[in-house]
């Protein structure tokens, strides 16, 4: 007899041994629902967090830009309005007005990791009769690729961005035919004209980024967009990329500029997001209902067919208390060891799915990840969840009258 | 002077309550055991034997009148109490020998002493090979008490009736699914736990030869005590 257990211990053991079957039944019903869970939760999981790697990956979390240039009417005299129609103005490239004070200012605020002098526009690329219009980048590479991943795809060349160098796209390189070595005619704002080299080609995991975007050293930036000394926006990387927004409004409000978070920028990605963690909730509460439902219709089956084994322990003493509790834990340990089995199962499941399914540039799909609060929340909640299943039952039992259950 | 075993007085017993069905099947029931007695009770069905043992175990209520075992009157006790009270003093051996399948024959024997709490392992497992070596059954401690035959069981279920030394022992029935050499050794066991240790045994039994050997008869008849043969 395992004696390290009281009375309730050993007799709900003893009880679930004896209805072996049921037990494995409901411990296999109670398993596949725990996996089904964490397999589900920590896939989601994982292709968020790879979904928003890339996202942090591939843009800054706030990027403050020069106001919005806006027409305003020319007022005569005090009470004379002058009757024209005003037309909204088209929005020049420009830099911002005082833009190093604001760099100061930005780097100064508590969560701010790094910010980056940006000079970008729109600008071509000729190779001899092949011209494509491309996206230019100038930034420092010290500053802006430690917010842009840039190194991390690149595919060919080193990363080397001094003032006639530039990095492109794989896209763009195929439609010029160029490659690493070769060199490029860029001419940007008011037809100032460059040849660079190129350096490195990178793949961005998509076609329209590798066709456009092209990366070249800050001054040069500055130079072929006739930007002398300006910056087209400044670029930032937050401690927390969650509260860039918070950020992001302390810094408008206390420079002028325009504050774009990424979370306002991408607000159909944490659409989406929320509309997965509402699918994944509403999932893993109908697997518990059922996990739950399944414990306690055992349990209640158990409780019938053990009627006059409870008659008699009454008989010999046991307290309605410690019938109860043989059927809590029951509940208990059937939850819990459905869920260390589930949880089991779910990690099985997700090392083979994670090996098999891959990405169309042959990434990992989601990160292998078994967080240990996923699994060790699952798991209590199996076990409370049992418990409480076990309740009705349980209650059942300690109200049976034993004169009753002992003449069955 | 030891107090009595069981001392009833007035029992009655009712079911319906305050129903239009309601009947009264005991009817002032007065009866004593002094410790050591060895009593059969006996009477046709449905004259209320069971429901008496009931009550007199603890199991049911009775409707009035009061009920003292070993001296500790009952009246006023909640469930719990009455629980403590039935765990400790009354040892009980059904018709069925009602033992626990999931536990081993030993097992079951100290299964009381377990639900009470308190009782060292060594102490527990003492008593019990005691009895089962007392009643025969040494070499089936571990047995599943689902291989032992009727009468290996009801051996067994007497054993566990005395492990915690109670003041009565409630036998209902104990040789009714036995065959005769059985059911002969198992009323000798109770006699010999009678007389070897001084227990009180009241017994139901339908079986008049063994009525016989016990020192009293109490005749149940329609919810009365009809007659007494001492």
């Amino acid at each position: 007899m395992i004696r390290w257990l009281p009375f309730e211990g050993i007799a709900a053991m003893r009880f679930m041994r004896e209805g072996w079957i049921q037990t494995l039944f409901i411990l296999v019903g109670v398993s596949l629902g725990v996996a089904v869970t964490v397999f589900e939760s920590s896939i989601l999981t994982g292709v968020q967090a790879n979904f928003l790697r890339r996202v942090l990956t591939s843009q800054a979390h706030i990027v403050l830009l020069p106001p919005d240039e806006v027409a305003r009417p020319l007022h005569n005299a005090a009470g004379v309005t002058e009757d024209a129609t005003l037309q909204r103005p088209n929005q020049r490239l420009r830099s911002i007005d005082q833009w190093q004070t604001i760099r100061q200012t930005a780097a100064a605020m508590p969560g701010v990791r790094v910010v980056a002098n940006i000079a970008s526009g729109a600008a071509l690329a000729v190779r001899g009769d092949a011209t494509a219009a491309i996206a230019l980048v100038g930034a420092d590479p010290d500053d802006y690729f430690s917010i842009v991943r840039v190194p991390d795809y690149i595919v060919a060349g080193t990363l080397r961005l001094a003032s006639d160098d530039i990095l492109i796209g794989t896209d763009l390189a195929i439609l010029l035919g160029v490659t690493v070595g070769d060199r490029l005619l860029v001419t940007g704002r008011n037809a100032v004209a460059r040849a660079l080299t190129i350096t490195a080609i990178f793949d961005l995991g998509s076609k329209a980024a590798n066709l456009r975007s092209t990366f070249v050293a800050f001054r040069t930036g500055q130079s072929l967009l006739d930007l002398a000394g300006g910056v087209t926006s400044l670029e930032i990387a937050v401690q927390d990329a969650f509260a860039a927004q918070t950020i992001a409004q302390d810094i408008a409000a206390r420079t002028g500029v325009r504050a774009d978070s990424w979370i306002t920028t991408n607000a159909q990605f944490f659409t989406a997001i929320q509309a997965q963690n509402t699918s994944n909730l509403v999932i893993s509460t109908s697997v518990a209902l059922s996990v739950a439902f399944g414990v306690a219709s055992v349990l209640v089956v158990s409780v019938v067919q053990r009627g006059r084994e409870i008659g008699i322990l009454r008989a010999m003493g046991a307290r309605r208390g410690q019938i109860l509790v043989v059927f809590l834990i029951q509940g208990g340990v059937l939850g819990f060891l459905g869920a260390i089995l589930g949880s089991a199962m779910a990690a099985g499941l997700l090392a083979v799915w994670h090996a098999q399914v891959r990405q169309l540039d042959g990434t990992e799909l989601f990160p292998l990840l078994l967080d240990p609060l996923l699994i060790g929340s699952t798991i209590a909640f199996a076990a409370v969840v049992g418990l409480l299943a076990g309740m009705a039952p349980a209650m059942q039992a300690a109200r049976l009258d034993p004169a009753v259950a002992i003449r069955g | 002077m030891a107090e009595d075993a069981l001392r009833l007085t007035a029992i009655h017993k009712s079911f319906g309550l305050g129903s239009p069905a309601e009947v009264e099947i005991l009817h002032g029931i007065d009866l004593t055991l002094e410790r050591g007695a060895f009593c059969a009770l006996i009477g046709p069905s449905g004259s209320g034997k069971s429901t008496l043992l009931n009550i007199i175990g603890l199991l049911d209520r009775q409707t009035s009148g009061q009920l003292a075992i070993g001296g500790q009157d009952t009246q006023g006790l909640d469930d719990a109490a009455l629980t403590r009270l039935r765990g400790a003093s009354i040892g009980f051996v059904f018709q069925a020998h009602n033992l626990i399948p999931a536990f081993t024959a030993a097992e079951n024997v100290m299964m009381p002493m377990l639900l009470h709490r308190g009782w060292a392992d060594a102490a527990m497992h003492a008593a019990a090979d005691a009895l089962l070596e007392r009643v025969g059954m040494a070499r089936w401690r571990d047995a599943r008490v689902a291989n032992l035959s009727g009468g290996q069981a009801q051996r067994v279920s007497i054993a566990r009736a005395l492990i915690m030394q109670p003041v009565l022992v409630l036998a209902d029935e104990p040789t009714g699914n036995l065959d005769t050499a059985s059911a002969d050794g198992v009323f000798d066991m109770m006699h010999a736990m009678n007389d070897e240790q001084g227990m009180t045994f009241l017994i139901i039994t339908h079986d008049p030869r063994l009525a016989k050997r016990c020192g009293r008869i109490i005749e149940l008849v329609d919810g009365r005590i009809k007659a007494e043969t001492a």
